[in-house]
């Protein structure tokens, strides 16, 4: 067993345990850690398939950014911590079993397809040996990839760029700014106090 | 006259008659449409149909004027001139020659003694046309005079009349209502005038027709006035009855006419009665294709054709007996609105309309527009068609004067004298007396619309009481309308007063006398119909004694009913100034008799070659030349005298001296009485003949209708209810069934849908993953791979 | 050393894909649905990244697997503004109490 199949299985097993515990665990501050310990062993997935920017970019968005989000949230809405919502164990005992049904056709969809022709390419084949040593392995080609150039054709014949994805990165970013402003607006709405709320307040009090 | 003159006479004449003739049409339009906007109180309608009226008589005097002075009063000086001839025997051949030799002096112009051309083309298909033209002769001018002259006189006498109309609120007394009172309604004093104005201008149109066609449809115009002016109490049941009977009478003799018009249309193709310019052409008019310059008919007796006089050659003759179909039917008209044998039984319920009605449609000018028609077409009656002209004439005559007897309504007596007297001048043109017989047309205008005017005044006076065994001892009470009376009863019976040594005779004599010395000619001339002679002489006699009886009744004796006698006054001077002026011309009118100016006019206007006598013919009928009716004048004219003054004793001593007393003699002759009551029985007659056959035949239809045809209607109709409800049924049951269910179900679908949609966030995703589980497992099955 | 089969990653990819699933399914916390879906975005990631090492997809997953991340913090966003919406109508964030659009 090599280092790069004990590194994997390390980070398997932390992703998988860490999705699970998401799962099972009631509080949501829990939750929440178990969610940074999944997606955080994710990104060292990523690195383990030399994909260094993305498992970084995994790492300071999702990890450093979106679950502190969430943290954030939990800490806005949970008004009293020791409350918990749980489903009911039937529920659970369903979701389960509609789950590993899922994981089943997954799973099966896996194994038809014969994998071993796939092999992982050559540093030279993703065109990775472009990169100056201090820069990482794939911060070159993808930014080259937005330009619509694409380094592993270098070496080959073929001529014709690619169209690239200059446009939807632009489309996005305009994208992520409208969605930021409306978010910040919706959050910042007032609480209403009115007899809807109050139902709502003495419904969430019987629970 | 040259050419040039007898043109511009032409159009002056033109101009003066189509002014008297369309003043009442535009009298006619204003009083109609402005009456609407009037009030009823108004009496402005009245006084524009007098203006437009007498406009039209001086316009009439004018015209008369010119034609007398550019002529240079030949018709006069020419008369005179034959006054003296008659002396000597061939005085009218001379005559005849001299018109043509002053004719042929004035140029390549034919002596014409008449004056026509066109105002105005309405309609032409192929080469029939119908046009408005004018025919002017001696005959038209005095027409134009008499009837505008008697029009005017009788408006005048109408605004008296008629002033009971000038209320908003008229009740007419002769029609009840339902709860027993009267009818109430608006005055129609301004639709009187109106209808009097459209009357006239149909009746001057009618007289300066210049075709046939046209006179039809004047003809037809007069006798729609007539029919409204009859049904003007249009309430009263037996006014809008007398109406509806005058005009479908009139239609059977219009049928007539009808037929006369097609057979002249098909064999000369024209109606002008002169020649006429067509595209250019002259082409000849009816006249002068049927008769020659002397008036003879060419009669081809092999073929039994006519030959036509048509220098164009496109109508060369004409079955004779066609020629006599064609007469019979245009004297068919004649006989429909003269109120001749056998349609005559419509003019005494004409009375039914208001007096000055009575006075001018149907005694001076609309019934005799039937003679002056005969007179006028003349030239296209053969000798049969005289023949029996003549002989309508003397049956109506005899018949209607014999009615007129025992009548006691004061117009109905009137009536029966008009149609009698009709019935003279039918018979005089019909014996070849032209002359004589429109002779008497124009005198027996005035006196008539004297008599009728004066009835009128005497049942103003008795506060419209009519009926003459009611009257009696009136002349005291109105001395003026008893003595126009009287005048135009001397003049209807033909009298002569001997004064100053002469004999001064009232214009009935004149005319009278004229008359049955044609018939007497004709009698020595054909002694077969010595009917056509002893008759109208008998006749004479009759009239001259219902005529006084009537006189004695109305104003004479003991009053027979206290309270009308009371009550009875003379008319205002609106109404007896028409009476005095209309009396003076009853009496001079004629004066002269046949030398005077009023016969000489006539006799100017008279068909060529008539003067001359017409012998033979294929009937073998002679006609008398004037020379055989002057010498015979004098025998007649005392006969007649004789006729009229013993009728004239009868009266005086029955029922001015009451020596016998008249009910005592109705007894004895109770069966003749009631006859002549009953008018012959001619209405019985036509209400067996006609009238029942036709109700009869009407009920069949009417029972036919209502079985088959209605009850045909009424299955249909019950079929298409019962197919409606079965569709009905069908619509309610299987179509709306077929959408409801449809609706239903997708509703019942959607209620059952509805509980998926629990709104439970997690819920749907699980139906997600299950979607997507279950989809892949259908993927599997039907694709394995 | 890179002789792992393509196979591993995807079956990591599957659990954490389920796990997402199943965690969506059944937690009434408006956050925990919420993290469900980061893991089920996550196990999409994973995928395009080993396709990208594995396959001639090359460097355009790891493109698509930027983009993925970059919207799943956008919905993040969108997603708590919701969530603190609806803590403010209801008082709670159960999402089970938000069944208004029941039919």
């Amino acid at each position: 067993m090599s280092g790069t199949e004990i590194l994997f299985l390390i980070f398997a097993a932390a992703t998988c345990g860490g999705a699970l515990a998401v799962v099972f665990s009631q509080n949501v501050a829990r939750m929440a850690f178990w969610l940074i310990v999944s997606l955080g062993s994710t990104s060292g997935l990523f690195f383990l398939l030399r994909a260094d920017f993305v498992g970084a970019t995994q790492l300071l968005i999702y990890v450093g950014g979106t679950v502190v989000l969430l943290i954030f949230g939990v800490m806005l809405t949970n008004s009293s911590p020791y409350l918990r919502i749980r489903a009911s164990s039937g529920e659970l005992v369903l979701a389960c079993g509609v789950g590993l049904l899922l994981m089943s056709v997954i799973y099966s969809t896996v194994f038809v397809v014969d994998w071993s022709k796939m092999s992982p390419r050559s540093a030279e084949q993703v065109g990775q040996g472009y990169n100056p040593s201090g820069e990482g392995n794939t911060a070159r080609p993808i930014g080259m990839k937005l330009l619509g150039l694409s380094l592993e054709d270098l070496g080959t014949h073929r001529k014709e760029l690619s169209s690239g994805y200059l446009l939807p990165f632009e489309i996005v970013s305009v994208h992520l700014l409208v969605v930021l402003i409306g978010a910040a607006y919706l959050a910042r709405t007032k609480r209403r106090i009115d007899s809807a709320t109050r139902v709502g307040a003495s419904g969430s009090a019987r629970t | 006259m040259n050419a040039e003159l007898y043109e511009s006479t032409s159009q002056t004449l033109k101009l003066l008659l189509a002014f008297a003739w369309l003043a009442p049409l535009a009298g006619f339009a204003i009083e109609i449409f402005g009456g609407y906007w009037s009030t009823r109180r108004s009496k402005a309608a009245a006084y524009l149909a007098v203006l437009c009226i007498f406009l039209g008589f001086c316009a009439s005097v004018t015209a008369f004027g010119v034609w007398g002075s550019r002529t240079g009063w030949a018709a006069l000086k020419h008369e005179e001139h034959t006054a003296h001839a008659v002396a000597q025997p061939p005085g009218p051949a001379e005559v005849e020659t001299g018109e043509h030799a002053g004719g042929d002096h004035a140029g390549s112009l034919p002596a014409r003694t008449y004056f026509s051309g066109s105002f105005y083309t309405l309609a032409r298909f192929g080469n029939l046309i119908v046009s408005l033209d004018y025919y002017i002769d001696s005959l038209t001018l005095v027409m134009f005079m008499m009837v505008t002259l008697i029009a005017t006189c009788i408006h005048i006498f109408a605004i008296g009349y008629m002033s009971d109309e000038l209320s908003d609120d008229y009740v007419d007394h002769q029609v009840h209502t339902h709860d027993g009172g009267h009818l109430h309604r608006p005055g129609r004093y301004y639709r009187f005038f109106a209808y009097m104005s459209l009357f006239c201008f149909s009746m001057l149109g009618l007289v300066l027709a210049g075709n046939i066609f046209q006179v039809f449809i004047f003809w037809e115009l007069v006798g729609i006035c007539s029919y409204f002016l009859i049904g003007f109490y249009v309430e009263r049941r037996s006014a809008s009855t007398a109406a509806n009977k005058a005009f479908i009478m009139n239609r059977v003799g219009d049928f007539g006419f009808l037929i006369g018009l097609m057979v002249l249309w098909t064999w000369f193709g024209t109606f002008q009665f002169s020649t006429h310019l067509v595209d250019g052409v002259e082409r000849p008019g009816l006249f002068e294709m049927v008769r020659g310059p002397n008036g003879e008919l060419t009669v081809d007796s092999r073929e039994n054709i006519v030959r036509l006089h048509d220098p164009t050659g496109q109508h060369s003759s004409i079955p004779y007996i066609l020629l006599v179909v064609a007469g019979l039917g245009v004297f068919g008209g004649c006989v429909g609105k003269s109120a001749q044998f056998p349609l005559q039984t419509w003019l005494p319920d004409a009375m039914e309309g208001p007096t000055p009605v009575s006075a001018l449609v149907h005694s001076a000018t609309m019934v005799a527009a039937g003679v002056y028609l005969a007179g006028r077409f003349f030239p296209m009656f053969t000798p049969e068609v005289l023949l029996i002209i003549a002989y309508v004439g003397c049956v109506t005559l005899f018949l209607a004067a014999t009615i007129a007897v025992v009548a006691t309504d004061i117009k109905r007596v009137l009536a029966y004298s008009t149609i009698s007297q009709l019935g003279y001048m039918m018979l005089g043109i019909g014996v070849g007396g032209w002359g004589a017989g429109l002779f008497h047309l124009i005198t027996h205008a005035f006196f008539k619309s004297l008599m009728f005017l004066a009835s009128g005044s005497v049942i103003v006076g008795c506060h419209h009481e009519q009926d003459m065994s009611r009257m009696g001892g009136l002349w005291r009470k109105m001395p003026v309308t008893a003595l126009t009376m009287l005048a135009g009863v001397i003049a209807i019976s033909g009298l002569a007063i001997p004064v100053l040594g002469t004999t001064f005779a009232f214009s009935g004599y004149h005319s009278k006398d004229a008359i049955v010395a044609s018939a007497l000619a004709f009698r020595q001339a054909n002694p077969v119909h010595f009917l056509l002679f002893f008759v109208p002489l008998l006749t004479a006699g009759i009239t001259a004694f219902y005529m006084f009886r009537l006189w004695f009744f109305t104003f004479a004796g003991q009053p027979r009913d206290a309270h009308i006698h009371e009550h009875a006054q003379e008319s205002p001077s609106v109404m007896t100034g028409p009476l005095i002026v209309l009396s003076v011309f009853a009496i001079f009118v004629a004066f002269g008799g046949q030398e005077g100016p009023l016969y000489r006019l006539l006799i100017h206007s008279e068909p060529a070659g008539l003067a001359a006598g017409v012998a033979g013919g294929p009937s073998g009928i002679v006609l008398p030349a004037h020379e055989a009716i002057h010498t015979v004048h004098e025998d007649a004219g005392g006969l007649a005298l004789i006729a009229a003054f013993s009728g004239l004793l009868l009266a005086f001593l029955i029922y001015g001296l009451r020596v016998v007393d008249p009910a005592d003699i109705a007894r004895q002759l109770s069966g003749l009485h009631s006859f002549l009551v009953e008018k012959w029985q001619f209405d019985h007659l036509y209400e067996v003949m006609f009238v029942r056959p036709v109700l009869v035949v009407s009920r069949w239809f009417a029972a036919f209708d209502r079985v088959v045809i209605d009850g045909f209607l009424h299955a249909l109709t019950f079929a298409t209810i019962d197919l409606s409800q079965l569709d009905r049924r069908f619509d309610e049951g299987v179509i709306d069934g077929m959408v409801n269910a449809v609706g239903d179900a997708i509703f019942a679908v959607g209620r059952s849908l509805r509980v998926i949609q629990t709104g439970n966030l997690r819920q749907y995703i699980m139906f997600i993953a299950i979607g997507v589980v279950a989809l892949f497992m259908l993927l599997m099955m039907f694709f394995p791979q | 050393m890179d002789s792992l089969p393509l196979s591993w990653y995807l079956l990591v990819a599957g659990v954490l894909f389920v796990c997402g699933v199943i965690c969506m399914a059944t937690k009434r916390n408006g956050i925990g649905v919420l993290m469900g879906v980061e893991l089920v975005l996550n196990g999409a990631n994973i995928n395009f990244v080993a396709f990208s090492r594995y396959t001639r997809l090359g460097i355009d997953g790891q493109v698509i697997s930027l983009f993925v991340i970059v919207l799943a913090a956008a919905e993040a966003a969108v997603a708590l503004a919701i969530v603190l919406n609806f803590y403010n109508n209801h008082l709670t964030i159960d999402v089970d109490k938000g069944d208004e659009l029941q039919g």
